[in-house]
């Protein structure tokens, strides 16, 4: 797996980097010293994983998530926890106490080679790194809360003038980007773009109803009704029926 | 009178206004049952339609009597005079109402003809003299339970009001000694000093020894109330020498002490207090760090202290935040108003922290 340390303190990423010479399985492959810095190394570099600092000069952690098109797994590093779970819903993340108990650490790296194991990946969704996945994560931040969010748990995004509204679970969060960004980004076997204002997760539909003007009406998971526009009922069909 | 005693089991649930109107109601209907009863058991001359008549002519005017005596005390403050003090104003107001109550009865039964003697014989003036006296039986207890009942509103509430003051205090006084010593400041620098160890073990050795000495005055300075600067000063130093190791060549530090300063006394980890608001708000934040400036000379008669660093003044989380309230509280405390304490941003990219602190002259 390749890792990238995130941190200001060339301190704190000299400890991480001698306590993970014990996992031989962890290559670092480069370090960071702030958000900027990172966010570039990992569009080029695309790290299996990264230790972040939540704490860093300029922007947090959390900011630098929300910018990253796709976030590779993240462990926070920090040295004060109240500050990194305050701000999260969801247990679900691993987080380091520095200075960082090594069994701690094995504990992490452990948990994350089971999950990544289970997440069986073909080939074929290696050949463009440009198209995400269902099975990639996305960091969706809405002021003080945040969420790592798989793109299959994700049933419908909303155009709200510049924002995209993202439903998942009970959760429907803003994020900084435009419909059209998204659904280039977005793979076309599991979104489609239903109509101006929405892309569905074709996993997450219920029940389609005809409609008006030879549309089509969509029934999501969650209860959304969703409109398709005539001109993309046509694609909807030709994309359903083989 | 009666009411008293649903008073104290409604007040939970009911709005106050609510429950008034309630009692008011149901103290004159009861008025008014009573009058009927006693019609009916002393066999009282008088025709039905009189009566009744009557009865709904007390109901009203007691509450119309009762209602204003009411807005009369709320207007005045009386309920929040001391009691002694209280009473005699109250009981002028319970004779005025009285007075009130009894025209308007009387009043009502000569316009509308209910009189039940034949012959005026006694003139209208002395009728309200003798009413007055009975009337004053139904407005006196009237006044008693509302005063009570505020009476004793008002002392649960300053009972709850001197708790709620108390927990307020001690959590003051934790949150003060959390404060003097950020946990974040410590895990970080434990964790520079593990990294230390194998690159730079003199160093490491030296920093532990930075740490305790840290750890240990904020202890002990915990009862004192004031310190020698110099002893705060040294704590200041190990304490920007330990950030000096985390943030390497992103922090530089400049002293300018006046030495005849050393001597004066200050408030203890005040000035520690300061320069860590300094890292965390300012230096912290700065891609490329910045400089912290500690200054102490005499200006007039006051001794001044002055912390300047890289950054930019956030206005509602700095000013609000619990260092420097903390600090403002502790001059007032030590000083009162001669002791000055400001923050502000002296240009594009420094923020100053200023104490003034009036020198002892012997």
């Amino acid at each position: 797996m390749k890792a990238i340390i995130i941190d200001d303190e060339r301190l704190a990423r000299l400890e991480l980097r001698k306590l993970l010479q014990e996992f031989p399985e962890i290559e670092v492959i480069d370090e960071a010293v702030n958000a900027e810095e990172a966010i570039s190394k990992i569009e080029t570099a695309q790290p299996d994983l990264i230790f972040l600092d939540i704490q860093m000069p300029g922007k947090t952690g959390f900011d630098m998530l929300a910018e990253l098109d796709k976030t590779p797994h993240v462990i926070f590093t920090t040295a004060h926890h109240e500050f990194a779970l305050k701000a999260f819903e969801v247990n679900a993340l691993d987080y380091l106490m520095k200075p960082v108990e090594p069994k701690r650490l094995a504990d992490a790296i452990q948990k994350l080679q089971l999950s990544e194991s289970k997440e069986v990946r073909t080939e074929t969704e290696y050949t463009n790194n440009s198209i995400l996945t269902e099975n990639d994560q996305v960091f969706v931040k809405d002021g003080e809360r945040c969420w790592f969010v798989k793109l299959s748990d994700i049933r419908l995004f909303e155009s709200v003038g510049n924002y995209a509204k993202v439903f998942f679970g009970t959760n429907k969060p803003l994020i900084l980007k435009s419909l059209n960004a998204l659904e280039e980004r977005l793979d076309e076997k599991t979104f489609f773009r239903a109509n101006r204002k929405h892309i569905v997760n074709l996993r997450m539909i219920e029940k389609i109803e005809p409609y008006f003007n030879g549309g089509l009406l969509l029934d999501l998971k969650g209860g959304e009704k969703i409109e398709v526009s005539r001109r993309q009922t046509v694609k909807f069909k030709e994309m359903m029926s083989l | 009178m009666v009411n008293f005693n649903f008073a104290g089991i409604f007040i939970a649930t009911m709005s106050k206004n609510k429950l008034y109107w309630i009692l008011q109601v149901g103290g004159w209907g009861l008025v008014g049952l009573v009058m009927l009863l006693f019609a009916h058991i002393y066999d009282v001359q008088i025709r039905t339609d009189v009566l009744l008549k009557r009865i709904t002519i007390v109901f009203f005017a007691g509450i119309i009597t009762t209602h204003a005596l009411r807005a009369v005390i709320k207007w005045s403050g009386w309920m929040l005079l001391p009691v002694e003090k209280a009473l005699p104003r109250l009981l002028v107001a319970v004779l005025f109402t009285s007075v009130l109550f009894s025209v308007l009865i009387l009043g009502s039964i000569e316009i509308f003809n209910l009189s039940t003697e034949s012959k005026q014989q006694i003139s209208f003036f002395q009728k309200v003299l003798g009413s007055t006296i009975d009337n004053g039986l139904f407005i006196f207890p009237w006044l008693m339970i509302y005063y009570f009942y505020h009476y004793y509103n008002k002392s649960r509430r300053q009972q709850l009001d001197t708790l709620k003051l108390e927990s307020l205090v001690k959590e003051l006084e934790l949150k003060t000694i959390k404060a003097h010593i950020n946990p974040h400041f410590i895990f970080n620098s434990l964790n520079s000093i593990r990294a230390l160890v194998d690159e730079n073990p003199q160093r490491a050795r030296k920093a532990v020894t930075e740490l305790s000495n840290i750890l240990r005055s904020s202890m002990q300075t915990e009862k004192m109330e004031t310190v020698p600067l110099e002893k705060e000063l040294h704590i200041i130093k190990d304490y920007l020498a330990l950030e000096n190791m985390r943030f390497e060549d992103r922090l530089k530090v400049v002293y300018e002490i006046d030495e005849d300063t050393l001597d004066q006394p200050v408030p203890p980890m005040m000035l520690q207090t300061l320069v860590e608001n300094a890292i965390k708000h300012g230096i912290s934040k700065q891609i490329n760090g910045g400089v912290i400036k500690v200054v102490s000379d005499f200006k007039d008669n006051y001794h001044e202290l002055v912390v300047q660093n890289t950054g930019q003044l956030n206005g509602s989380v700095n000013t609000e935040g619990f260092g420097l309230s903390s600090t403002t509280n502790r001059l007032n405390l030590l000083y009162g108003d001669k002791a000055r304490f400001e923050i502000k941003q002296i240009n594009g990219s420094l923020v100053e922290a200023r104490v003034l602190i009036p020198v002892e002259i012997h």
